[in-house]
């Protein structure tokens, strides 16, 4: 909101700069973002909260520039002259929703001429970019920018039955407003009508038809209060937001009303000539009235630190216009707020009013007393300690949108699982509490493809969704995925090799490792969105807590993807639970290992587990290790099979094992494998 | 014909400049000291011809012969074998201005960063990190918040909504909320998390980002005590000699509010492009628990008082790295991530 400084100066006996002025508001709750020099003025630029309308207006605040600078308040004059023909013989008003519209004044100007506004109106709407339109429309427009309260000017001509009706609309009903635009209204919407049909959306914006032309003689000036929700309401429906609903939707002064016709009335009479009528018509069925609010000394102190007496907290208020009642021998006061604060009803409001003058810059700096420890979230350590195992294999740490396109979400969900949908989205696409992390992961491998990087390791810790528990809430569910393409070390002179499978696997290996979870397996899985042939899953307790692999072709094509993506997703928020397990020393061999090298063709439907299995099934304790050191297939080995190679070491706790021992239990690991896995040694 | 001792150095002398490797050094050896058929010896037979005067001279001629051949020896051997030690030491340079191999390291989101920064401040200083759902009833988002069943907020332009009961949480005061019925008061609690309103993307907005939500109720909080806690948070994440401003603000869960600036770490007050040229930052907004809040949560504001701040981990992040266009921090481009440590 923009304030002119010359103006403001006519509202209040100034004697700071404009940059001081602007920099006491600011420290006092009315910030004030900007001075600038506007030919010989200065415009200080507001940004107010939404809980001081009664500052968006000069007036407003020239009552706060009062006390913080301790300058008179000037109010405008509201003082006319009337003729002797009454308002109330030439037009009527009817409240018909008094919720809505609690209130409702009019004055009557009679032989106006229309014209353009003298230039110093011009000047003063423009200083605060504001473009002039005729003398009414410009007076009613600098009334509301000199004291806040929107007013309305109808042609009176035009009113059918010289009636106004303060109504709901009736369903369907059209208006065209003032800007040209056909409304259509809904009864959920206050409107003001004559004896046959809306003639204003109620605190938004006027009807075309009425309203002030060259041709108008006669005005009938509305000055109204209506419900904040309701013009709230209307506004938002309609998309339509003007000075006067901004201030009505923020609440506007109650009393304000019959105080502002004059003000409108008075200038309308002096600038456009025509005599004012006599009274105002103002209904208000129900005068609104406030309580006072309590406020005690202590507890002043008690909020905010500050020791400030009873009488000063009741000076400061006064001087904000709260009707105040000191009772002094108690330390306390009652404090009634003025009809423009409608954002005081608690003692606390009062506290911040008193502090706020008094200035928060004078309260101390203390830090509070407390005897007890910090902590972390749980598995905050773990978390924090694979997040340093995954950058130090080369991953950078992703964050993605929590929603996501749900047809491709959709491919990733471990089950048939509908996850929450976002019934006002700013995407149509991008409807789905994504219920996998991999969706937005490989938009953003596909992003950084089209940006020209081809090799990628990202990995992200964020939470997916489920379909509605027991408790009407959704399933929240922290995972961690990974996902990784291109070459294995990227920008090495040296190595050329592409990621694959077994890359993944490690990285998956190694965030276990770092979590210290242990008691898992690693199976072949069958996942819908993974190559049938490099798909596997981590078996903890019974439960597939991760799955991983490289992504299916297919899914891979309908991102035109080519080169191959390998993707984890794991249940990070189950690994944590049973993470951390406690670690025990082991005595370290106190007799030499010996190893014996096999070398073994392999039908390809006999796992590395099925000889692994089938060598600790033979129970031998003195197998300390069996590890595979090469794997090899293509030229020289007959299709579908591969050769492996593998160390098995041996060594015993209690003595050296001699060669006769080793070769024994070796025989006997050949037996087993040739026999039981149909395994030709070589 | 037996050659004279002389001879015998000039032979040794040209056959030693022909010598390049330490095998050919052997046979010289052989050749000159070799005790039965090395010249040396040889000529020692010629000590019969001599009269006994002449012997004694001969004798130590030879042996200084000898002694000669020896240490020449010696000298090119170790000659030999410093070239040979360094031929080979050459022969495993290196261009030692090649890049360094195996995997390079990744980097941490810088959400992340300023969020373990910012935890591991109000860890030490007593806080406790919780953590809530990031779909939320309108009660915990917006009632106990004190926020009324009309206020704009709550409008579907600016709340996403995935039914009429369940909202995307605009803040992480719910959390607060969800730990105040938990626990009763001392309570000192932060909750960093994902929030979401319905922005569109552009350099400053963003849909979703994080924020964190700081509590503090206990028996005699005050606004001094907020005023110091945020101070001193400002010194250890931004710097030690910062000043902190506080200005009277509105938020409908706090009573009475302050919106939190601290003086420009760049400029010291002065004014400069990252603080626009006013001198101050913003922090964020903060004020005294709402009485309506506490009440809610069945806490009596007559007996506690409480403090409440909420800060913008994307907005700290694009302000301690300079990021102009915050759309970056989810877009995932590696680019962008790698430069973050
Ligand atoms: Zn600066």
């Amino acid at each position: 909101m923009k304030i002119s400084y010359q103006w403001l100066k006519e509202l209040v006996a100034l004697r700071t700069t404009p940059q001081e002025l602007a920099e006491k508001l600011t420290m006092a709750g009315l910030a004030v973002d900007s001075v600038e020099e506007h030919g010989g003025d200065f415009i200080l630029d507001f940004d107010l909260t939404s809980n001081r309308p009664d500052a968006l207006s000069h007036f407003g605040i020239a009552r706060e520039a009062a006390i913080v600078c301790g300058g008179r308040l000037i109010s405008p004059l509201v003082e006319l002259s009337e003729s002797s023909e009454t308002a109330e013989s030439a037009a009527g008003i009817q409240i018909a929703e008094p919720t809505l519209c609690p209130r409702y004044a009019a004055r009557l100007i009679k032989g106006v001429k229309v014209g353009s506004s003298p230039k110093w109106l011009v000047d003063r709407l423009e200083a605060i970019g504001q473009r002039s339109i005729n003398n009414i429309a410009d007076i009613s427009n600098y009334v509301m920018f000199e004291m806040g309260q929107p007013t309305h000017a109808f042609d009176l001509h035009t009113l059918k039955g010289r009636r106004i009706i303060v109504r709901r609309a009736q369903p369907g009903e059209i208006l065209r407003t003032l800007d040209g635009v056909d409304r259509t209204l809904s009864p959920e919407m206050l409107v003001i009508a004559d004896a046959e049909r809306a003639v204003a959306v109620a605190g938004v914006m006027g009807g075309e038809e009425t309203e002030i032309s060259s041709a108008t003689t006669d005005v009938l000036l509305e000055s109204a209060y209506f419900d904040p929700d309701s013009v709230r309401h209307t506004s938002r429906e309609l998309g339509l937001t003007t000075e006067a609903s901004y201030r009505f939707e923020r609440g506007a002064d109650f009393d304000a009303a019959v105080r502002a016709a004059d003000r409108a009335s008075r200038l309308i009479a002096e600038i456009a000539g025509g005599v004012v009528l006599q009274g105002v018509l103002d209904e208000y069925p129900a005068p609104i009235t406030r309580t006072p609010v309590p406020l005690r000394e202590a507890r002043i102190e008690r909020l905010t630190g500050l020791k400030v007496e009873i009488e000063r907290a009741a000076e400061i208020l006064t001087a904000l216009e709260f009707r105040v009642e000191l009772l002094k021998e108690r330390y306390e006061l009652l404090a009634l707020p003025p009809s423009f604060r409608i954002d005081v009803s608690r003692e606390e409001d009062l506290v911040e009013e008193v502090a706020r003058h008094i200035g928060y810059e004078k309260i101390a700096l203390t830090v509070p007393e407390w005897s007890g420890t910090g902590a972390y979230l749980a598995g905050e350590t773990i978390r924090r300690g694979l997040r340093r195992e995954l950058l130090s294999s080369g991953f950078d740490e992703a964050i993605s949108f929590s929603f996501a396109a749900g047809e491709r979400d959709r491919l990733f969900r471990s089950s048939e699982t509908d996850t929450p949908t976002i019934t006002n989205p700013i995407d149509a696409n991008e409807t789905a509490m994504r219920g996998s992390l991999i969706t937005r992961l490989l938009e953003s491998i596909q992003g950084n493809f089209n940006k020209g990087t081809k090799d990628v390791k990202l990995f992200e810790i964020g939470r997916v969704f489920g379909r509605v528990a027991a408790d009407g809430r959704p399933q929240e569910r922290e995972r961690l995925a990974l996902i990784m393409t291109g070459m294995a070390e990227p920008g090495s002179w040296r190595e050329k090799q592409q990621i694959d499978f077994f890359d993944l696997k490690g990285a998956v290996q190694s965030v276990m490792q770092s979590s210290n979870v242990s008691g898992f397996t690693i199976e072949r899985a069958s996942v819908e969105y993974l190559h049938p042939g490099q798909s596997a899953a981590l078996i903890k307790d019974g439960r597939q807590v991760a799955m991983f692999g490289r992504l299916h072709p297919r899914i891979a094509a309908l991102y035109k993807f080519r080169q191959a993506v390998f993707v984890a997703e794991l249940e990070l928020g189950e690994l944590l639970e049973t993470a951390g397990h406690q670690i025990r020393y082991r005595g370290l061999p106190r007799f030499p290992a010996s190893s014996r090298d096999v070398s073994a063709l392999v039908q390809d439907d006999v796992s590395w587990r099925d000889i692994e299995e089938t060598i600790s099934d033979l129970g031998f304790g003195e197998i300390e290790s069996v590890n595979v050191f090469d794997v090899y297939a293509g030229r020289g080995i007959p299709e579908g099979s591969r050769s492996l190679a593998f160390r098995i070491t041996y060594r015993s706790q209690d003595a050296t094992l001699t060669d006769e021992q080793v070769n024994l239990m070796q025989e006997k690991v050949k037996e087993a494998l040739e026999g039981r896995l149909k395994i030709q040694l070589r | 014909m037996e050659q004279s001792l002389n001879e015998i150095r000039e032979q040794f002398h040209r056959d030693l400049d022909a010598i390049t490797t330490a095998e050919s050094l052997v046979a010289i050896r052989d050749k000159y000291l070799g005790r039965k058929s090395g010249l040396i010896a040889a000529s020692k037979k010629n000590i019969g011809k001599l009269g006994a005067d002449e012997r004694a001279e001969f004798g130590r001629q030879v042996n200084e012969l000898s002694r000669e051949v020896e240490t020449e020896i010696e000298r090119l051997d170790v000659e030999i074998s410093a070239r040979n030690e360094e031929a080979a030491l050459l022969r495993e340079r290196v261009d030692v201005t090649l890049p360094g191999t195996g995997a390079s390291g990744g980097h941490l989101h810088p959400i992340t960063l300023v969020r373990q920064r910012i935890e591991d401040i109000f860890v030490s200083m007593g806080y406790s990190v919780e953590d809530g759902p990031e779909i939320e009833t309108p009660f915990y988002n917006f009632d106990a918040l004190n926020i009324p069943p009309s206020h704009p907020a709550r409008d579907s332009a600016d709340t996403f909504y995935v039914s009429d009961t369940l909202a995307l949480r605009t803040q992480t005061s719910n959390v607060q909320i969800h730990t105040m019925e938990r626990q009763k008061p001392p309570l000192r609690v932060i909750a960093p998390g994902r929030v979401f309103r319905r922005d569109t993307p552009d350099p400053t907005h963003n849909p979703m980002f994080f924020q964190v939500e700081g509590l503090n109720v206990d028996r005699h909080i005050t606004m001094a005590d907020l005023k110091g806690t945020l101070t001193k948070f400002v010194e250890m994440m931004f710097g030690v000699n910062l000043r902190t401003r506080f200005r009277p603000s509105y938020f409908p869960f706090t009573e009475p509010s302050a919106e939190v600036d601290f003086s420009c770490y760049v400029c010291d007050g002065a004014g400069c492009r990252v603080c626009k040229g006013t001198g101050w930052i913003e922090l964020g907004g903060s004020g005294m628990v709402h009485p309506n809040v506490l009440e809610t949560v069945g806490i009596d504001p007559e007996e506690f008082s409480g403090f409440a701040f909420g800060l913008g981990i994307d907005r700290m992040a694009a302000l301690m790295y300079g990021i102009d266009d915050i759309r970056l921090l989810y877009e995932n481009d590696v680019r962008f991530l790698e430069q973050f440590a």
